[in-house]
């Protein structure tokens, strides 16, 4: 077992029986499937809307390399600047030399769990420049030096009380068990770093082709001070994020914020297509979009798991997920947590150290049935076990156990064999694992043949 | 119409009485079953901890001992959902195979067994009965038209109990902590019984109400309809 | 270019080469109930986000002292944006299903005047308002087609956060009041 999968282990084990986290995190959930109920009553035909959404994000996927082509196409005539990265290293070295040549000694971010996978924010103030997370749930995490405990919520583990205390010890704020005073807290921070920031970084939430340009859905406003205000805009989008038409945004945008909050859409929902033009009075001088592979091309080369590249970052499975729930975000260690992660976190990284997340889970099925983009998630958390299997990233032992099994149950007399020594061994006084009772008295097998039609 | 009986190796083993009562009901509504003694496992152990070669081989067996019924029907929804969603993963053509409650509603068309349990009862949507096989209403159905049965649904009706198999032996804690989320949903009904077309999830759901000394009790959804 | 480009678009040709099993397609039917009414649909819902409907623009504008403008015709300006307590502008067109509002840098005085200042004006004719998000994104398709803005929003209410306990909070960053104003 890799070191990462103990880590796992002993976390989850913890987390688990942590009532105090069960208790806020049941509380969020409440609030979520109510706002979404009311959300998905919105749609004429959500099941339908499901399907439309696979199917835009199955033509994007399935012909990247036209999209990607388009895409740059159009940002290039839009004036603005296309860097492609193969990988996190290569995506920050491009962020950073472009902060060395402008001199930019404080940047402003806009929430991006694509930031948070390159681990943006480390190699900025190691080359002393300052980055501030504007999204409130960020901001937060940022203070306590936290990473996001949920993709689209990020302090949902945390309590008024828990904010309140860090806001006191870290910004010398009076404590309060106000929200909305805590939120005014925030906002006038971060409104003097918005004006005196040198670069606004963004992650987005599509990338449309025929245009050119990046959309990013919000409720805050930072991301659009971020990409207003500084002198330059870089947004970080990973190459699975393209989408055919602004049309498709029509459908896109609501069923994302209804998975997402359940809102029928977000207070913000944004294009930006390069830098300011001649005509217009604002907006910074330059637009960088970083095209992310990162191991994406890896889950693409995988025709079978393919649609889980049609992530939408919604956050839907992590809420429906009963496991998420008692083991919280934090346990997963990953940049994508829940279900998704389980999935893609092998493919993105490395199979030895992360097979154990697709095991960590009982098969439920509830984020395959919520998924607005139809990923077939559970089932691909099985091709992940049998791929794990197949690469004998299995423990010997367990190996072992099921060609034994497997030797027992291709015979009658083996298989009954077997059952009358557990239930001897029951009766010596090994204890069955777990909730297993004792084998009963008499097999089914056994009444059958003093209950057979005719006897 | 040949129909054969599936008895999953854990319900022959450890829960027998649960295959027993299918039989009951079977009989009183007139179908005759036959028995195929050579059946085991369907495999789902090895499938779902990713041995799908050993699978495989358990697949096939299975596909040849019911060559020839014109349907096979099994008191357990997770056996069932392997049988006929998992095979074809497999490569293996499953023969026509479905869950009890199912084979009454849908095939027989009959909803009201004849049954008697004077008692409140919840019933637990098992994860593959409901999200594999998509049967929600048909167990309801059939325990609507128990007499003397009082159905209260509870809050967590959909959510998973956390035994998942092998999950439940690799993640215990995880699955004690579902569990419990389970258990507390079931006993906030007030029922005495948890009904459930998933023998397996009511042995996980029993480990909890037993530990907690919780006054609820465990029946398949096969016993109720062959109580009279 | 960097090399980066043809590898990864190398890697992507390559993957491709296995076919991915096609989805499950859509009927024909609609997603969202279609939209009739829409001047009373847009109030709706813009209302329901907490959106403030003008109806005495004089006695709304005594509120402010500083006001920027990007509609001088109609309502004068005496201050920047960055110190104004009322930002105004136009609008591209205003989505009855969902109270929303499209700005552009074109139509709404570049980027920042309809989110810096606390307090947003938007002013608007009823022709503007459109049925449904379908219908917005045509509209702007058909208005920019070759020359889009550099920035467009669909504004949706105050801005607002549910970050803590899901409690939601008007004003996160973005202008704590958003009005329309029909001319």
């Amino acid at each position: 077992m890799s070191a990462t999968a103990q880590q796992f282990l002993r976390t989850a084990a913890a987390k688990s029986a942590d009532l105090r986290h069960r208790a806020v995190i049941q509380t969020n959930m409440a609030s979520y499937n109510v706002a979404v109920t009311r959300g998905k009553a919105r749609f004429a035909d959500w099941q339908n809307a499901r399907r439309r959404a696979a199917q835009i994000k199955w033509e994007t996927i399935n012909h990247l390399d036209r999209y990607l082509e388009q895409f740059e196409r159009n940002v290039i005539a839009n004036g603005g600047r296309v860097h492609w990265a193969e990988t996190s290293a290569e995506a920050r070295n491009y962020i950073l030399s472009l902060a060395h040549r402008h001199g930019v000694r404080k940047v402003v971010k806009s929430k991006s769990m694509t930031t948070e996978e390159i681990h943006l924010n480390d190699a900025l103030e190691a080359a002393g420049i300052h980055a501030v997370e504007t999204d409130l749930g960020e901001f937060i995490c940022q203070l306590r030096h936290e990473p996001p405990y949920h993709i689209v919520t990020p302090v949902m583990h945390l309590t008024k009380a828990d904010i309140a205390r860090d806001f006191h010890e870290k910004l010398g704020a009076p404590l309060t068990d106000n929200a909305e005073e805590l939120t005014r807290i925030a906002r006038q921070k971060l409104r003097q770093e918005f004006l005196s920031a040198d670069m606004g970084i963004t992650g987005a939430n599509f990338a449309v082709a025929e245009t050119g340009m990046i959309a990013i859905t919000e409720n805050e406003g930072n991301a659009r001070l971020t990409f207003s205000l500084p002198p330059i805009h870089v947004a970080i989008v990973g190459i699975e994020k393209l989408i055919p038409r602004v049309a498709d945004l029509a459908l896109l945008w609501p069923l994302l914020s209804t998975s997402g909050t359940g809102q029928p859409i977000t207070a913000y929902s944004s294009l930006i297509g390069g830098p300011r033009r001649d005509n217009e009075p604002d907006g910074p001088a330059e637009f960088h979009v970083i095209l992310l592979d990162n191991g994406r091309t890896r889950l693409l080369a995988d025709a079978e798991q393919r649609d889980a590249l049609h992530c939408i970052r919604c956050g839907a499975c992590l809420n429906a997920c009963p496991v998420y729930q008692n083991i919280g975000g934090h346990t997963y260690a990953t940049t994508y947590p829940g279900p998704i992660g389980a999935v893609i976190t092998p493919h993105l990284r490395n199979a030895a150290e992360w097979s154990h997340l697709p095991y960590a889970s009982s098969l439920c099925g509830a984020c395959t049935d919520v998924c607005p983009v139809r990923i077939d998630i559970h089932h691909h958390l099985l091709h992940n076990r049998r791929n794990a299997v197949q690469k004998r990233l299995d423990h010997p032992l367990q190996r072992l156990i099921f060609r034994s099994w497997l030797w027992a149950m291709q015979s009658p007399v083996r298989y009954r064999l077997a059952g009358k020594l557990g239930a001897l061994a029951c009766r010596l006084g090994v204890k069955p694992p777990r909730a297993f009772p004792a084998p009963a008295n008499q097999s089914f097998k056994d009444w059958w043949k003093n209950n057979e039609p005719g006897t | 119409m040949r129909v054969g009986l599936f008895i999953p190796c854990f319900i022959d083993q450890l829960y027998p009485r649960v295959g027993i009562a299918m039989v009951t009901v079977l009989r009183r509504l007139n179908v005759a079953v036959e028995y195929p003694a050579a059946q085991t496992c369907c495999g789902q152990p090895a499938f779902n901890t990713g041995y799908w070669d050993e699978a495989r081989t358990l697949a096939k067996r299975y596909a040849e001992i019911f060559a020839g019924y014109d349907a096979v029907v099994s008191p357990s929804g997770s056996c069932t959902a392997m049988v006929r969603n998992f095979y074809p993963e497999l490569g293996v053509t499953p023969p026509p195979t479905f869950e009890f409650s199912e084979f009454l509603v849908r095939q027989l068309g009959v909803t009201d067994v004849g049954a008697r349990f004077p008692a409140k009862v919840t019933y637990h949507d098992s994860c593959h009965t409901l999200r594999e096989l998509r049967l929600k209403d048909e167990p309801r159905q059939l325990l609507r038209h128990v007499k003397g049965l009082e159905l209260l649904e509870m809050d967590k009706a959909e959510t998973c109990c956390g035994f998942g198999g092998t999950f439940s032996v690799k993640f215990p804690m995880i699955s004690y902590a579902m569990d419990e989320v389970k258990c507390q949903s079931i006993a906030g009904t007030g029922a005495a019984y948890v009904v459930s077309a998933d023998s397996s999830c009511l042995m996980q759901i029993n480990g909890y109400l037993q530990k907690q000394k919780l006054p609820v009790k465990i029946i398949s959804l096969a016993e109720v309809l062959a109580s009279t | 270019m960097n090399p980066a480009r043809e590898q990864i678009l190398a890697r992507v040709r390559a993957a491709l080469r296995v076919a991915g099993a096609a989805p499950a397609a859509p009927s024909a039917a609609l997603f969202f109930p279609p939209v009739t009414n829409l001047e009373q649909r847009f109030r709706e819902e813009f209302t329901a986000l907490r959106g403030e409907i003008v109806t005495d623009l004089p006695a709304f504008l005594k509120e402010f002292p500083r006001i920027a403008s990007d509609l001088p015709a109609v309502v004068p300006g005496n201050a920047g944006v960055h110190e104004c307590d009322l930002g105004v502008t136009g609008c591209d067109c205003l989505i009855a299903q969902t109270g929303s509002i499209a700005v552009s840098t074109r139509s709404a005085g570049g980027r920042a005047l309809s989110v810096l200042p606390p307090v947003h004006l938007v002013i608007a004719r009823r022709e503007q308002i459109v049925p449904d998000l379908t219908g917005a994104m045509d509209w702007l398709r058909r208005r920019y087609d070759q020359h889009w803005p550099s920035s467009l929003s669909l504004i949706t209410g105050p801005s607002r956060t549910a970050d803590i306990e899901k409690i939601l909070v008007m004003g996160a960053h973005g202008p704590k009041r958003l009005a329309v104003y029909f001319v």
